[in-house]
């Protein structure tokens, strides 16, 4: 990692700011974040509640756009993207996982998998989502609403519904905070396959410091501030 | 929480604590909730209010507007000595009027004519009210006899017409008047859109000079008369009766004075509180949609309170008292707009309404819409209450987003039931005419039912169909999913669209009769009173004129039915349709032949040589109102001479068409010796029509002619009054319709937020996801404009074709004018709303602490 090239980098952080406007006043969630991550890294970003894990993730997913500092993802210097080729940017490069799964209650899986290509325009969209489907062991439930799934299974067509699309970067907000032990295990198990089957650079956030373990690299974000990384240590270095 | 076994009213005590508690917190979606009772309660209550008011000027005027305790009126011969004398007899005063139609022209312009409506009255005229004249003087002195020449008095219109100010001088018959003031008030007239032209009114002394009532002519002979504080009219009127059993006149006493008139501001009403009811149902829905809305807020706490122990019918007891405090509300706030709704329209529209409203309070309207609007809120409300109660605790905290598809218990079913007669009995409670509340009811029922099944077939469409473009497809899962907006928004906007449709094409075909049909069915006048002695000539006279066609001359004479097959009307059963017939007098006429074109369906013709007994020539629409056929009695009073005559034959006869025809026309012999005038048509072009006016009139100034085509105009003009006082209700009934959409928008709106944030994350540009949000308002408003489209022509085909029995024209313009306009505004409104949506930002919902 520490040989890797200017080019192989994916996502780079410059300073990064984030401040809300709340009923109290404006809130500071980040506070300068400087953040490097080359293609293919696993990271995970953890820390305690509030500290701004999730926001960064939101960042990066251009969702939420930075109040200050510099910002480039996958070649595009997000800041001077406007809402539509941001959501281009989602579509081409991003996944995302949540704990809550987010899936669409009124599809069934299988048009929850396939709507990112769709949004794509991909002729190909429900053949692909059901390949997809397939291999997160959810070929028997393509016709299924999400109303009519277990978690995990709600889980697993999240999973393949951020990887249809194959993308650079895959944000996970704890993947497995709504499983249970065994089922979060399998659920884990398939990201990681899913990750490495298709190179994708992970950036997970997680309370869990066995998942953690199983992470490349480590972020610790503290109050808005990154307090702790192992690897970026090591590029600093 | 409760002890096994609990009461009815232990359970109760609970609910209602639980209720207080409940109601403190945010109400969500109850705004709608509230909106929909208001505007449905308020215009039952504003237009009960508006009518009752009307009517109850009517009741405070109608000493004034029958101008006695009691009035008699005779056509075509004045009151005998011995008559007179009898109704004297104890009276306090007594007054003679005499009004007929006469053409008159300014003395020194033969071109300039008018109908006008002629009104002869003695030196005691008023017995009740005041007359009011501009300049202001005493009636007697405006119409005495000065330096020889008589004074009258006239409508300003009148004045207009004919370019004259007062002073001006007239000719009317054979005589000359000074037209001295004009007429501002007249208490023993209602304003009556569909006179034949202005008041000029005379004295009685000055009417015989004029030679325009000779033998036969239409004249309204009446006798005014008051009486003590102890007169008692029922059995004054049968001891007339007793005295005078052929007299054929007309009596009525203040109650009575203008029954028409009342009669049609009552049918008024009742058709537009129909509307108001419309649009109090198309709130209904909006109120079911509001108490889900409100209950799957409360599913937790419903769960919880269940977990403790509540039992279902503590929570049935409880949500249903929180609906019902807000019915009551709602109601309360209903009938306030309502009664202030019609005071401000009474004030602003007095001046328009035949007598001067009484403004008030009236207490039935406001209890028959306080009924409505609470028992409405109770119906729309029980199904989701009850599904609240029927479903398990452990159902609500799974389905907290989409309801589970737990059916309410049989008892809900059963109150549900009884809720719903109770409503149709309120109908039938308002309506005050069976026939009417059962058309309404079995209207609202099927067109609900209609709206039901087609919103589902909709919905069942739009889960099969598979399009390619997923936006498309987006937009169609959002029209069928569990909770969609779609059922109650084509169930209320649907059914509110569908009375405007309705109720646009209705009008527009009644208004299409009046302005191109009859016009062009119609002849161009009507000319009465001609006298036998003149008809050779005046023949001569009009059918000289260019152009002039279809001219067609009748005797005519008229007389009153008395008696169907010797049964007395007052006792005969007669149908509705048919009673007009034995309202006041009819028009007669005897005849050798047929009538040109006539269609006998049942019976001959007599002989042209018959001199028999009395026989007549029926309408066959009357005979079958009046129950009878070939050989049956009428018994006809004619010029206070009963005359039984034996029906011969009946003929189809279409009065819509205005066809010159008789409904009764009678054989040779009986009413010979009776004096009698003649009637003529004839069509002319409508540049022509000053000409034929001319020829008509001017060498004969006892004959009237009558412009058909002005008093089309003159009605269309009226009905155009009345279009616009309906469609203003209809409008309501959108409104209400619009209200609840938007209440379906609200309580969908989390849903919406959730899917824009998750097809945001997914990479939807705001352009798609609105895309998307306005083909499910397109797709929604264009299926419920199309069914509702539908409905509403099919009422309006019923109401015209079978209710009317007249031609019925679709007017599609209409209908697609209306859509489209709801559409436009369905599509706006619910794409405006949900840009908000779109502008919010997602990472609140998607953070997971």
């Amino acid at each position: 990692m520490k040989n890797n090239t200017v080019s192989d980098r994916l996502i780079s952080l410059k300073q990064i700011q984030l401040q809300l406007h709340s009923d109290s006043g404006p809130v500071e969630i980040l506070r300068g974040i400087d953040l490097d991550v080359e293609r293919g890294e696993t990271i995970c970003v953890v820390g305690p509640s509030g500290s701004g894990k999730t926001s960064l993730l939101m960042v990066i997913a251009g969702l939420e756009p930075a109040t200050g500092g510099s910002l480039s993802c996958a070649g595009h210097d997000l800041g001077a993207l406007g809402e539509d080729q941001l959501a281009r940017y989602r579509c081409d490069h991003v996944g995302i996982v949540f704990q809550e799964f987010h899936l669409v209650p009124t599809m069934t899986a299988l048009e929850n998998v396939a709507i990112p290509l769709e949004f794509s325009s991909r002729g190909d969209a429900f053949a692909r989502a059901e390949q997809e489907l397939l291999s997160v062991g959810l070929d028997h439930r393509l016709a299924h609403y999400p109303g009519q799934l277990s978690g995990g299974e709600q889980q697993r067509v999240a999973l393949a519904r951020a990887f249809v699309t194959r993308p650079d970067i895959l944000l996970a907000d704890e993947p497995t905070g709504s499983l249970d032990q065994a089922t979060g295990h399998k659920v884990l198990d398939l990201l990681f396959e899913l990750k490495e089957r298709n190179g994708t650079t992970l950036i997970m956030v997680t309370h869990s410091s066995e998942l953690a373990e199983r992470c490349g690299r480590q972020v610790r974000l503290v109050d808005g501030l990154i307090v702790g990384d192992d690897a970026g240590d090591l590029l600093n270095d | 929480m409760t002890k096994a076994g609990a009461t009815w009213l232990e359970d109760f005590k609970v609910a209602m604590i639980i209720a207080r508690r409940e109601l403190r917190g945010r109400k969500r979606g109850l705004g709608v909730f509230l909106l929909c009772l208001i505007l449905g309660v308020g215009a039952i209550t504003g237009v009960g209010t508006l009518s009752r008011s009307v009517i109850a000027g009517l009741d405070l005027e109608g000493s004034s507007l029958l101008g006695g305790d009691v009035s008699l009126r005779l056509h075509s011969r004045p009151f005998t000595e011995d008559e007179r004398d009898w109704v004297t007899r104890d009276s306090l005063s007594l007054s003679d009027v005499v009004t007929l139609r006469a053409m008159v022209r300014p003395e020194d312009d033969r071109d300039r004519r008018r109908l006008v409506e002629l009104k002869a009255v003695d030196g005691a005229y008023p017995l009740y009210g005041r007359i009011e004249t501009s300049p202001a003087d005493p009636l007697h002195r405006l119409l005495e006899k000065r330096d020889g020449v008589w004074g009258a008095v006239a409508d300003a219109n009148l004045f207009d017409r004919l370019g004259l100010k007062p002073g001006g001088r007239i000719r009317l018959g054979d005589a000359v008047f000074e037209l001295r003031a004009e007429m501002v008030r007249e208490p023993d007239r209602v304003a009556n859109a569909l006179s034949l032209g202005p008041r000029l009114m005379i004295s009685t002394d000055a009417l015989e000079i004029t030679n325009l009532v000779r033998p036969g002519s239409r004249v309204l002979y009446s006798l005014r008369a008051t009486y003590g504080p102890e007169f008692q009219f029922t059995p004054w009127k049968g001891g007339l009766r007793d005295r005078f059993p052929s007299a054929g006149w007309d009596v009525r006493n203040a109650g009575e004075a203008v029954p028409s008139v009342r009669r049609f501001i009552e049918r008024l009403g009742l058709f537009l509180i129909f509307i108001g009811l419309t649009v109090l149902l198309v709130g209904g829905v909006g109120v079911a949609n509001a108490v889900e809305c409100y209950l799957e807020e409360r599913a937790r706490t419903i769960a919880t309170l269940k977990c403790l122990g509540a039992p279902g019918r503590m929570i049935f007891q409880s949500y249903m008292l929180q609906v019902m405090v807000m019915a009551v509300l709602g109601t309360l706030l209903g009938l306030l707009s309502g009664t202030l709704g019609s005071v401000l329209g009474l004030t602003a529209i007095g001046g328009l309404l035949p007598v001067p409203p009484v403004i008030g309070f009236f207490w039935k309207p406001v209890w028959i819409a306080a009924a409505f609007g609470l028992l409405v809120a109770f119906t729309f409300a029980l199904w989701p209450v009850a599904k609240a109660q029927a479903i398990s605790p452990a159902q609500l905290f799974r389905d907290s987003i989409a309801p589970s598809g737990a059916a309410p218990g049989r008892r809900a079913l059963g109150m549900g039931f009884a809720v719903v007669i109770l409503l149709c009995g309120l109908v039938f409670v308002a309506a005050e005419d069976n026939r009417f509340a059962a058309w309404f009811i079995a209207g609202s029922v099927v067109s609900l039912a209609a709206l039901r099944y087609a919103a589902l077939g909709f919905m069942a469409l739009a889960a099969r169909a598979r399009p390619t473009r997923a936006w498309i497809r987006l937009a169609l899962a959002n029209l069928h999913r569990p909770g969609s907006a779609t059922m109650p928004v084509t169930l209320s906007l649907g059914l509110g669209l569908a009375v405007l449709v309705a109720v646009s094409v209705i009008s527009g075909n009644l208004s299409r009769q009046i302005t191109e049909r009859l016009p062009e069915q119609a002849p161009a006048f009507f000319f009465i009173d001609i006298q036998p002695a003149q008809v050779e000539a005046f023949d001569r006279a009009v059918t000289g004129i260019e152009g002039t066609s279809g001219y067609r001359r009748e005797p005519s004479l008229r007389g009153r039915i008395t008696a169907i097959n010797g049964v007395p009307v007052g006792e005969a059963t007669i149908n509705q349709d048919s009673e007009w017939a034995v309202h006041g007098d009819r028009a007669l006429t005897f005849s050798a032949g047929p009538p040109v074109g006539s269609d006998i369906t049942e019976g001959r013709w007599w002989p042209r040589d018959y001199a028999g007994p009395p026989l007549i020539s029926l309408d066959a629409g009357l005979a079958g109102g009046f129950g009878i056929t070939i050989g049956d009695t009428l018994t006809l009073n004619v010029l206070s001479r009963d005359i039984t005559a034996r029906v011969a034959n009946l003929r189809e006869i279409d009065w819509r068409s205005l066809r010159f025809d008789f409904a009764i026309i009678f054989a040779p012999g009986a009413l010979d010796g009776a004096p009698f005038t003649h009637i003529a048509v004839i069509n002319a072009p409508r540049g022509m029509e000053d000409a034929v006016e001319r020829a008509a009139t001017s060498g004969f100034p006892n004959i009237s002619a009558i412009r058909v085509r002005e008093t089309l105009e003159t009605a269309a003009r009226m009905l155009d009054g009345i279009n616009w006082a309906v469609r203003g209700m209809a409008g309501l009934s959108i409104l209400s319709g619009l209200i609840v959409l938007s209440g379906a928008i609200a309580s969908g709106q989390r849903r919406r937020i959730y899917d824009s944030v998750v097809f945001k994350v997914l990479g939807a540009s705001r352009r798609r996801i609105a895309g998307m949000f306005a083909a499910e308002f397109l797709l929604i408003g264009l299926a419920t404009g199309v069914i509702a489209a539908a409905i509403g022509l099919m009422v309006s085909w019923a109401v015209v074709a079978l209710l009317m029995r007249m031609a019925w024209v679709p007017l599609l313009s209409e209908a697609v004018f209306t859509v489209v306009l709801t559409l436009l505004v369905t599509v706006l409104l619910g794409w405006f709303s949900t840009w908000k949506v779109l502008a919010g930002r997602p990472m609140p919902y998607l953070r997971n602490d």
